[in-house]
């Protein structure tokens, strides 16, 4: 014990000097991590631009002896009748060979004119022709025939569509989107589908700005609710047989709106015998039952409906090119976009029903006995396994044939069983926290009025925990998304250039059972050669980064909504 | 009154089934993991017996004996102290409770016994014995004090006890061999080794898996070296500082970080951290401070990326530990005239440190198991160095790049996966069920 007597006063200046640099050291730790991640997206984000000056072939300095090299216009630049539409397209071509040094300059006319594909050959003489027709979309092939190198470079006019070599688009990202608007070539859109998407987006206005001359007709529809619905998944249906995602989501509005029509009509007959006017929009705001949850849905199909109904979004990266084996730039992630996709999918459906199950027993009608303790304790601690453990454990499981094996093969539905697995424990995490925060006193005023454990649970319980559900799935799978490890175990395989089937498995004959995901398309070109495969990663690391935060906002923005209508 | 019996319900018991379905991907994995390596270890053990020792009894007049009987007797006066309190009490107070020099000069004997020391058995031996003496000291004073004279600290005599056993082994051994020694105990990793027949189990394969574990520590524990200062420094600063408005920006960086997928962590180790790094090495190396040019896959990479990986882990737990200190201890600490960076460092540490404990075992074994990213950043080389320069394989790793290729089902090559895989779980388990256990215990606590 030290007498306080014997206490010195402290030197105030050590004191402020320790206080300040504490604090500066704290602050400092904290902003390193901002630091990293800025490093980070801005190295990864850097080489997916690719360079090339505006009007040069990229790649032009690529020398291509007795090769082709193929070039194509989108638009034409002259009418077939002797005048430019645009500027002239000019490409000098040189070379050196023991006649000395060579330019030649080729002028190429792109005609609306369709299916005239041309050839150019250089000779020792020079050009074959110094002129050349061709129509748009098509290709210009320049073909030497000699063994020197060859340069070729345009010196002025329109910068060429697509280099069918797979050398990039000149100046520009690899992952292009092309938007269209309502009219490309022709009209994009199906008449149904833009019907559907106007339908609800005038519907969602009548939501939060009813027009009065209007409503008498919703009442009235409304008053046949179960035709109205009958109706509208008629016309869902028939939207979705054409089996794009446009008609995938143009059935998807037409059903919001029949619901949509009901609640409203339902609304405006609650206002007249509450004995209301129909004048009273403010009124009947209010008697409209869930109006806060069918806005958020609606919006959010609208906006996600405009991207495709609208708008045509096409992002041939993702969608449309597979690996290319040659040409680094020509290649895309089809096949790994549509792998996660299923991937993801069959993992949904074998995880989250369990998992809300699991939790649900768990919060609510597990006796704190030993077994409860078990399993608790389990799914704790299984959150915590390596990911590559449960790798392992598929391919003992699903993919090994004989002993505990199913024998499904390195296939989708191996792969969507495994990160299934991998997703439980986060997911019954997740759903008994959501579970935990339903106040109890909603539970016992159920139970005080002589429900039975079920229907507390279906009629009470579920309703309030639903969105903390939602939100914890939608995390989990996103976060099992980005994981390469298990599914390298399981067998995800290189160079896929097919769409994966998600049964293929179960069909003995189907020879195309293998499958790849983006993580391990990202993980397989880091590891090959070449600058251009490193372009090729980053831009895929972007892509699903993209997809990631696309999901989780999709998340947030849910748990937000709920969380301030908790609040209300 | 008559009891009305309730009717069977199926949803209890239908929710029970799913509930119990955590029980059977549990067994299943231990299942799997342990039917494989079985396998492993006995066409392992067919060739080459079980567990062989060399044995070699003068090893104990060795440096390493020395240690071992050191820590031995200092086990065994810990024992013989607790349970005779009349001799404790007999003894000479003022020979445990030293002054700060004399505290501070042991200390310094511990670190240079690490840093110059030749064995690490004499560097434990030094740890032991301070730690002996400081339970000694506090068995001492809890028993001059009155009660029934138990103190927290009881770890300490099994630790103890492991580590004087495991330098007894140590030195009174020359090697250990057999299927089980050669695993566990040696530090050689070559599965495919050079014979006729790559596919089968050949004499010249050797699996010391030591190589691979030392890298994975390498690996986890320089993570720890960067993540702790940094996540603990993030998580007082957001609890203790933070103007709302900076913690708007802080907290959402950090979960981005959490949410962005191990490969392009990976990915970005390759591409920026590794060559970063090199410049490093090849400085170092022009200076002669390590013996090797560098490479830019090493474990020092991988340290880094899996560092910055496991940050948000160690500052949302650390934070959440922080901000479950009553208010009335930082308030106290205030009253009494405290600058707030002590009473951080003095008040809501000391009260938050389990938690804070908590994380950062957590985070450990999540660095244990990262793969994606230690497959890209260290290497594909199973050789275990002391340089953090040159490339390795940690044990996921290598899990990683052996089924990557062509792998047939229930040869050696897919049997040895699963060994590793077995001794990654079982490491992983008991890191996650210790921090597990110590953050229940600090939720009680408060």
């Amino acid at each position: 014990m030290v007498a306080i007597d014997s206490l010195q006063p402290r030197n105030r200046r050590l004191r402020d000097v320790g206080e300040k640099s504490g604090s500066i050291a704290l602050a400092g730790s904290a902003v390193v991590g901002l630091l990293f991640l800025l490093v980070l997206v801005w190295q990864i984000a850097a080489p997916t631009v690719v360079s090339g000056a505006n009007g040069e072939i990229a790649g032009a300095t690529e020398f291509i002896p007795e090769n082709e090299f193929l070039v194509e216009w989108k638009a034409a630049n002259w009418d077939g009748d002797s005048s430019y539409l645009t500027s002239q397209i000019l490409i000098e071509i040189s070379w050196d060979d023991s006649n000395g040094s060579h330019v030649e300059t080729l002028n190429v006319r792109v005609i609306e004119e369709q299916y005239i594909s041309a050839d150019v050959h250089i000779t020792e003489s020079g050009l074959s022709e110094n002129t050349v027709e061709v129509s748009k979309k098509e290709d210009l092939a320049i073909i030497s025939s000699m063994n020197v190198p060859v340069k070729i470079e345009q010196i002025s006019g329109p910068v060429p569509a697509a280099d069918l070599t797979g050398l990039p688009e000149v100046g520009d990202f690899v992952i292009p989107a092309e938007v269209i608007v309502l009219w490309g070539e022709g009209p994009v859109f199906e008449a149904q589908e833009l019907l559907a998407w106007i339908s609800l987006l005038f519907l969602t206005v009548m939501l939060t700005r009813p027009i009065v001359s209007v409503l008498p007709y919703l009442e009235r529809a409304a008053k046949q609710a179960r035709y109205v619905k009958i109706i509208a998944a008629v016309f869902a249906l028939g939207t979705m047989s054409f089996g794009t995602l446009s008609a995938f989501l143009g059935g998807l509005c037409w059903w919001a709106c029949g619901v949509t029509v009901c609640r409203i009509g339902a609304g405006v007959t609650r206002l007249r015998e509450a004995g209301r006017e129909i004048h009273q929009t403010d009124r009947l705001l209010h008697s409209i039952s869930n109006r806060e949850d069918l806005l958020l849905s609606n919006r959010m199909l609208i906006v996600f409906a405009f991207l495709f109904i609208p708008l045509e979004i096409s992002i041939p990266f993702l969608t449309e090119r597979f690996q290319d084996g040659i040409y680094p730039y020509a290649s895309g992630l089809r096949a790994a976009f549509y792998g996660t996709i299923w991937t993801m999918t069959i993992a949904m459906i074998v995880a989250i029903p369990i998992s809300v199950g699991a939790a649900i027993y768990l919060e609510e009608y597990a006796e704190p006995n030993r077994i409860t303790k078990l399993i608790q304790a389990l799914v704790t601690n299984l959150a915590g396994v390596p990911s590559i453990v449960f790798g392992m454990f598929g391919l003992a499981v699903f993919v090994q044939q004989g002993g505990l094996g199913w024998g499904l093969g390195p296939s989708i539905l191996a792969a969507g069983l495994t990160m299934g697995v991998m997703a439980m424990p986060i997911v019954v995490l997740a759903s008994q926290e959501a579970l935990r925060s339903v106040p109890s006193s909603l539970r016992e005023s159920a139970f005080g009025v002589g429900c039975t454990r079920w229907q507390v649970v279906r009629d009470h319980i579920m309703p309030s925990a639903m969105p903390g559900i939602m939100t914890g799935s939608i995390l989990a799978m996103s976060r099992i998304m980005g994981e390469a490890a298990p599914l390298i175990v399981v067998g995800a395989a290189a160079g896929i250039w097919f769409d994966p089937d998600p049964l293929a498995a179960l069909d003995s004959g189907n020879p195309f059972t293998d499958f790849t995901v983006i993580p391990v398309a990202i993980y397989q070109w880091t590891g090959l050669e070449g600058e251009a495969w490193k372009s090729m990663a980053a831009a895929a690391s972007v892509a699903l980064i993209g997809l990631l935060v696309a999901m989780n906002s999709v998340a947030i923005i849910l748990r937000q909504h709920f969380r301030k209508r908790l609040k209300a | 009154m008559s009891k009305v019996r309730s009717k069977f319900d199926w949803s209890a018991n239908i929710l029970f089934v799913m509930s119990t379905s955590v029980i059977l991907i549990t067994f299943g994995i231990i299942q799997t993991l342990v039917f494989e390596a079985w396998n492993f270890f006995s066409e392992l053990a067919d060739s080459r017996g079980w567990l062989n020792i060399d044995w070699n009894f003068s090893g104990i007049f060795s440096n390493d004996g020395f240690a071992a009987i050191v820590i031995l007797t200092a086990f065994g006066l810990e024992r013989y102290l607790r349970n005779k309190k009349t001799v404790l009490k007999n003894l000479p107070s003022d020979l445990f409770h030293p002054n700060l020099l004399v505290k501070v000069g042991i200390w310094l004997v511990v670190l240079l016994t690490l840093f110059f020391g030749e064995s690490l058995w004499i560097f434990l031996c030094a740890l032991c014995t301070v730690l002996i003496w400081r339970r000694i000291a506090n068995l001492q004073e809890a028993t001059i004090r009155g009660g029934d004279g138990e103190v927290s600290g009881a770890w300490i005599s099994t630790v103890t006890l492991v580590f004087g056993f495991a330098a007894l082994m140590a030195s009174i051994t020359h090697g250990f061999s057999g299927a089980l020694g050669e695993f566990f105990l040696q530090t050689e990793w070559t599965p495919s080794g050079a014979c006729p027949d790559r596919r089968s189990l050949c004499e010249n394969m050797s699996f010391g898996v030591n190589s691979l574990l030392l890298t994975t520590l390498q690996v986890a524990f320089g993570a720890l070296i960067i993540a702790i200062p940094l996540g603990v420094g993030t998580a007082i600063y957001l609890s203790e500082y933070a103007h709302p408005r900076i913690s708007a920006i802080v907290k959402p960086t950090l979960e981005i970080l959490a949410g962005i997928p191990s490969v392009v962590y990976g990915f970005f180790a390759f591409l920026y951290i590794g060559p970063l790094v090199v410049e490093l090495g090849s400085w170092l190396f022009e200076n002669g401070w390590i013996d090797d040019p560098p490479n830019p896959l090493n474990p020092l990479n991988g340290a880094i990326v899996v560092g910055v990986m496991i940050l948000p882990l160690i500052a949302s737990l650390s934070e959440d530990a922080l901000r479950a200190v009553p208010n009335e201890l930082r308030e106290g600490s205030l009253a009494l005239g405290a600058t707030r960076i002590e009473t951080t460092a003095r008040v809501m540490i000391p009260a938050s440190l389990s938690g804070i404990l908590a994380s950062i075992v957590l985070a450990l074994s999540r660095a244990v198991g990262e793969t994606m990213a230690v497959t890209l950043a260290v290497g594909t080389v199973a050789a275990f160095t002391g340089n953090m320069f040159l490339p390795a394989q940690t044990m996921t790793a290598y899990i990683a790049q052996r089924v990557g290729g062509d792998l047939p089902f229930g040869e050696i090559g897919y049997l040895t996966i699963f060994a590793v895989g077995l001794y990654l779980f079982m490491i992983t388990l008991a890191l996650n069920l210790l921090g597990n256990r110590i953050l229940e215990a600090y939720r009680e606590a408060y």
